[in-house]
This record gives C-alpha cells, structure tokens and sequence, in this order.
C-alpha cells in the first residue's frame, strides 16, 4: 500500500514538475515575443512578469508555514512542521527574488535603487520576520520549544501580508497598482504573460514546498532514530 | 543756553541715528554683481533645475533586465542544489541509523 503510494506521487511529482517547466517556457516566449515593449519605461518593465508572480509565490510559501505553524501548535504533528519549515524556506525564496529584482526595475524606473514605500518595506520586513524563523530553526537540531517559538514567529509574520497587499491602496507611495489598481491596467498580451506566470509560479512553488517538506519529513524521521537508538 | 545745545544735539542724534543704522535695500540679482569680478565663493550653484525633455539620464534597461532574470534563475538553482544536498545527505543518514538498529537487534 505504501509502496503504491509512493508510486502514485513520484507520478503526481513528476507531471506537475513536466507541466510547470512546459508553462516556464510557453510564459518566456509569451513575455518576450508576445508582449509588447512599454512605452515610457522601456525592456526594462519585462521584470514586471517576474516579479509580481514571485511575490505571488512569496505569499503562498508565507501563507503554507503559517498554516503548518497553525496545525502544529495545535496538533503537534512533525508533518505540520514540516510544511511550516518548507513555506518559510520558499517564501523566503522568493521574497528575496523580490527584493532584489524590485530595485533593478526601480532603478530604471524611478531613479533609484530603493526607497521607503509602504509595500516595499512592509515586503522587507515580511522577509525579516521569516529569516528570524528559519535561523531559530538552523541552529542545530531544534527541540519542542525551538519548533513552537518559530511557529509562532510564523504566525506573526503573517499579519504582515495582508499589509504587503493593502499597503499601495491605503498609504501614499510609489509602487505602480497596475493589477489591481484604478489605472489603465495591462493589455490584453501582457494579460496573458502575466498570467502564464502566475500560473507558472504557482506550480513552482508547489513543487518546491513539496520537495522540502518531503526532506524535512526525513529528517524528523532521522531525529527520531537516534533517538532511538540512544535509549537501547 | 546749555540745555537749548543739549536739546539739539539729542535731536539731531534722534533723527540721523536712525538713518545711519538702516541697512542698504537689497539689490536685484545680478545688477550689483555685473561689474564686480566673482570670487570662487559667488560661482557656487544657487538653485537646481530639472532636466526637461528629452535630454534626461540614460539607465541600460537591458543590462537591468538581464540582471533580474539571471538572479532568478541562480537563485532558483542554488536552492534547489541546497535541497539536493539536504535529501542526499538524510538518505545516507537513514540508511547508517537503519543498518545500526538492524545490528543492534540481531546482537
């Protein structure tokens, strides 16, 4: 039964990773063939479908190591660690591509590398709150309290999210609010780039907080052997 | 006679004070340096204008484009390098605890 399980999801793993590189490269195309140049700031607006997906996957690895947090505080199953260790490594992931692809486009585009908009530090400090989660968690193999400080650790940065997202509609700043704001939007091919890639990140993000659940769910299983072998 | 000197002379003091204190009224700018040589200290920018038109900063938008994208994709990389490594590393630790408790067993 098990081994059959095992089976069906190195199938599963295996079509999602095949179906997310085939739309990595229908969305490169798409980016760079289908979607037209913006006007005023130029190439350089084509970080903008990177970007803004990457922080898309941002929120779904914050979101899945709250959520593991939450089933582990309350059920103290390692299966809920493990999902709170892998989305914050993989939030972690991409806040940082966010981060560091942000100020290129910035740069460009306002003259500067960085400033203190809203929805730029509220991201930084998301990025902060988790990096404090995963160095907790680094430090040696953690123990039961280790685990429950980081869980909560994660629960608080995810107040911040909701921040991150609201930031550009209630405070004054720079961030462009093309997506969701009140603007001209897109057209209808960047439409389409930027939503392969959202589609694509999604089904990256997956595949990367499945994988390092997977490994963390073996190193639970490492901690408890010797254990065991120590009490014989 | 003394009182009718000293009246006039604090009269006159009370008049002319007034007016050799008061300062010069301030020169338009530019007229009263016209025919004065600058010194290194008047040739200091006074004000800053914003460029207009097309004469603005040029910033390599592809050099940019291609440093966001080549950062993704290296970062994508070595992440998964690191789980790699993570899995390859508790595989073989398994696999020594397992043996270790099958040996343990059979003693």
């Amino acid at each position: 039964m098990s081994h059959r399980r095992q089976t069906g999801s190195a199938a599963v793993w295996s079509l999602m990773l095949f179906t997310t590189l085939a739309l990595f490269a229908t969305t490169l195309y798409a980016i760079f063939v289908v979607a037209p140049v913006e006007q005023r700031m130029g190439i350089v607006q084509k970080i903008f479908y990177f970007h803004v997906p990457s922080a898309y996957a941002m929120y779904i690895g914050f979101g899945a190591s709250a959520v593991g947090s939450a089933g582990y505080l309350l059920k103290r199953d390692p299966k809920w660690d493990a999902l709170g260790v892998a989305g914050a490594e993989v939030g972690t992931l991409f806040c940082l591509i966010v981060l560091l692809t942000g100020p290129l486009w910035a740069r460009k585009a306002w003259g500067v590398w960085w400033t203190w908009d809203p929805r730029l530090t509220t991201t930084l400090l998301a990025g902060m709150v988790f990096a404090a989660y995963l160095a907790l968690r680094s430090l040696g193999d953690a123990g039961e309290v280790e685990k429950r400080f980081a869980a909560g650790l994660a629960l608080f940065g995810l107040v911040d999210l909701p921040l991150i997202h609201y930031s550009v509609q209630r405070w004054r700043g720079v961030h462009p609010t093309v997506i969701t704001g009140k603007g001209g939007g897109l057209e209808s091919e960047m439409y389409w780039a930027l939503g392969l890639s959202f589609v694509a990140f999604t089904g990256l993000a997956a595949l990367l907080i499945w994988a390092r659940a997977s490994v963390e769910r073996q190193r639970d299983e490492t901690a408890r052997l010797k254990l065991e072998l120590m009490h014989r | 006679m003394r009182a009718l000197i000293a009246a006039f002379v604090l009269g006159f003091t009370m008049l002319v004070a007034p007016m050799a204190l008061a300062e010069d009224p301030p020169s338009e700018p530019g007229a009263a340096t016209s025919d004065v040589p600058k010194d290194a200290a008047e040739e200091r920018a006074t004000q800053f204008v914003g460029v207009r038109g097309p004469d603005t900063e040029s910033v390599p938008g592809g050099a940019l484009l291609l440093a966001a994208y080549a950062i993704v994709w290296v970062l994508l990389f070595l992440f998964l390098m690191r789980i790699r490594g993570l899995q390859r590393h508790t595989a073989e630790e398994l696999e020594r605890l397992s043996a270790e408790i099958r040996a343990s067993g059979s003693r």
